[in-house]
């Protein structure tokens, strides 16, 4: 589905060059949930930035279901962003003022093609992530776990290519990031394609593979042999609240 | 459609901040309420000069006795203007219809039986009707004859048939001036006021004017002489030749003020334009100054607001806006404001308009020419203050914003 081949990101500043990724070559096939984990400064922003088509790398080939990205212009790489990537950031990124329904629907309003049924749809995502009773809800009005649901439907609504996640759960607490967690795990059950990106291990180890970064390289890229279950983690922590 | 959901989106944006998109709107209202207003009193100003011009007569002129430039009542006192200075005209200057002189006196008691009214008294020849287009509804009116035999008949106005005879047919029955008696002979047509100085035109007599200069005013001067050009492009060179005819007959050298004034309809026009003129002058700079202190106040409101919604923008960016999407979610939101803010003024000014109609004697007109200036107008400033900001945001680079 996506290939990445010796991608590297070097920024200018002045006279100065820092690279950042230093050759980069994996691939993801569909279906497939991955992390990419890195400590701060090893690269996974500039990298989650290029397979969002944010930006573009300096070197190097990034095919999305088959079309090289770097061939792209400033309104192709828009489109794609609209019709392939699904985005969860880690400040939700949410309209304020505006109701989960319409932040749901911000992605159709640059889509070419505003589906008739877009409202059924748009709740229809709500009650995926367990929001059916906060349509309504302004992000004021909601939890920073609920808030970062209703940016996980509005990644969902244009029915991407891949659900890309930078630090999903960075700012909520563990019940709410794992309940994130779990709705990630159940979307790769139903065959989407996941990237998180992260630098907390027990996070990425809820993935099926595993990339770690370091240094602008990939130093691991490996199956998760038994991943962690967020539901089960969820369910003890609620035991563990009952006994108490 | 697309760029209907985007337009939305900035649509969105004004509503959910009802006080900056007021302080946004703020310039455009005023500047153009005060547009409505001076329209209003220009199309008024206009409408009233027309029908002053003609109550006056597009191809007439007025010599009046007396210096200065005001209009009637003239300075009696002036005797200088007389019956060979209207024949002089009519000889000496070419392209004129007819001048025809008349004399005239304010504030003239009428009797007749027991009843007593003032009025005022005109000595005219029959060319007068023709002159003011104002002829006899009943009986006749003067004549040649009349003139010639000095006789003592007159045509009176329609207010004096009803103060003076209470309505009943005048024809054939005499009144008094000056202990002279005069039999009625004619009832002019009703012309009403003049308009503006209010003065009654219905309120007056007219007699042969050998009858009212020897037997009524024992005068032999003239008030008036009232002259008809056959070319109204000629009437201002026509003027000064007979500005110059009357000076040298008059003997008046180049250091002394005339003794008389000639009024033309183009006279009349400025007089009736002049003091609205002013107001409309003081109401162009404060809408120019309102439309370019509103729109740069909008064009810094919507530069704070690019800079507080970077992370918006970026995630608008993010889920697919390309730049042309931004540029135009700003440029619908500067012009929904001054839109908005046409519509306001618009509003407002057609009240303010309606009100100056209805409460000074400024004339206002409201219409909607007005209105489509609005429309150019706050589209104008909409775009002009708008384009900036829009590009500002544009240009934002999504990983930047989103930061």
């Amino acid at each position: 589905m996506l290939q990445l081949e010796g991608i590297e990101k070097t920024y200018l500043s002045g006279d100065v060059a820092t690279p950042v990724l230093k050759g980069i070559s994996f691939e993801v096939n569909p279906g497939e949930y991955v992390a990419i984990m890195g400590a701060s400064g090893t690269g996974k922003s500039t990298l989650m930035n290029i397979l969002g088509c944010l930006d573009k790398p300096t070197a190097g080939h990034y095919r999305l279901d088959d079309v090289d990205m770097v061939n792209l212009d400033d309104d192709e790489l828009s489109h794609v962003r609209n019709h392939k990537i699904g985005f969860v950031f880690q400040q939700f990124h949410l309209l304020q003022r505006t109701s989960a329904l319409k932040n749901v629907l911000l992605p159709l309003i640059y889509s070419d093609d505003y589906p008739e049924e877009a409202e059924d749809l748009a709740e229809n995502a709500l009650t995926m992530v367990g929001l059916a009773d906060r349509i309504d809800y302004r992000p004021s009005q909601l939890s920073g776990g609920q808030q970062q649901r209703v940016a996980i439907a509005r990644a969902l609504i244009t029915n991407p290519s891949m659900i890309l996640a930078d630090e999903p759960t960075g700012n909520l607490d563990s019940r709410s990031g794992s309940e994130v967690m779990a709705i990630f795990q159940r979307l790769h059950r139903d065959g989407r394609t996941v990237i998180v990106i992260t630098h907390d291990r027990d996070l990425a180890e809820h993935a099926n593979r595993l990339i770690v970064l370091d240094d602008g390289r990939i130093a691991e890229d490996e199956l998760v042999d038994e991943p962690r279950d967020a539901e089960a983690e969820l369910a003890a922590m609620t035991q563990s609240e009952e006994a108490a | 459609m697309r760029v209907l959901r985007i337009a939305g989106e900035g649509m969105n944006s004004l509503a959910a901040n009802k006080l900056r998109t007021f302080f946004m709107m703020a310039g455009t209202i005023v500047g153009i309420a005060a547009l409505t207003v001076i329209m209003a009193i220009g199309k008024g100003t206009e409408k009233k000069v027309m029908k002053r011009v003609e109550v006056f007569g597009p191809r007439a002129m007025m010599l009046i006795a007396g210096g200065g430039r005001a209009l009637p009542p003239p300075d009696t006192s002036v005797t200088t203007l007389t019956l060979d200075d209207a024949q002089a005209i009519r000889e000496e200057v070419t392209g004129l219809e007819m001048a025809t002189p008349q004399a005239w006196q304010f504030g003239v008691s009428l009797k007749h039986e027991a009843s007593q009214i003032q009025a005022v008294v005109w000595g005219v020849e029959p060319q007068w009707h023709e002159a003011w287009d104002w002829h006899a509804a009943e009986g006749e009116g003067i004549s040649d004859e009349d003139v010639a035999t000095m006789s003592r008949v007159c045509v009176i106005g329609s207010a004096v048939k009803r103060d003076l005879f209470g309505g009943t047919d005048p024809i054939g029955k005499s009144l008094y001036i000056n202990k002279v008696s005069l039999t009625v002979k004619g009832v002019l047509e009703h012309r009403g006021t003049t308009g503006g100085d209010g003065g009654e035109f219905d309120n007056r007599v007219i007699l042969p004017i050998t009858t009212a200069m020897r037997r009524v005013m024992n005068v032999d001067h003239v008030g008036a002489i009232r002259i008809i050009t056959q070319d109204v492009s000629l009437m201002e060179q026509q003027a000064r030749q007979i500005e110059d005819l009357i000076r040298r007959r008059h003997h008046i050298t180049p250091d002394v003020e005339d003794d008389f004034r000639i009024i033309t309809a183009a006279i009349i026009a400025d007089m009736v334009r002049g003091t609205s003129r002013t107001l409309s002058l003081l109401l162009m700079a404060l809408a120019g100054l309102s439309l370019l202190v509103g729109g740069v106040v909008l064009m810094n409101i919507l530069l704070i607001s690019v800079a507080e919604r970077t992370r918006e923008i970026g995630l608008r960016r993010a889920v697919g806006a390309t730049r042309g999407d931004i540029f135009a979610q700003f440029l619908t939101e500067s012009l929904s404001v001054t839109f908005l803010g046409m519509l306001l003024g618009s509003a407002v000014g057609a009240a303010i308009s309606l009100a100056i109609g209805r409460l000074t004697p400024m004339p206002a007109i409201v219409s909607w020419e007005p209105f489509a200036l609005a429309i150019a107008f706050a589209l104008l400033v909409g775009t002009f203050f708008g384009v900036q900001p829009a590009r500002r945001a544009a240009r934002l680079h999504p990983v930047e914003a989103l930061r």
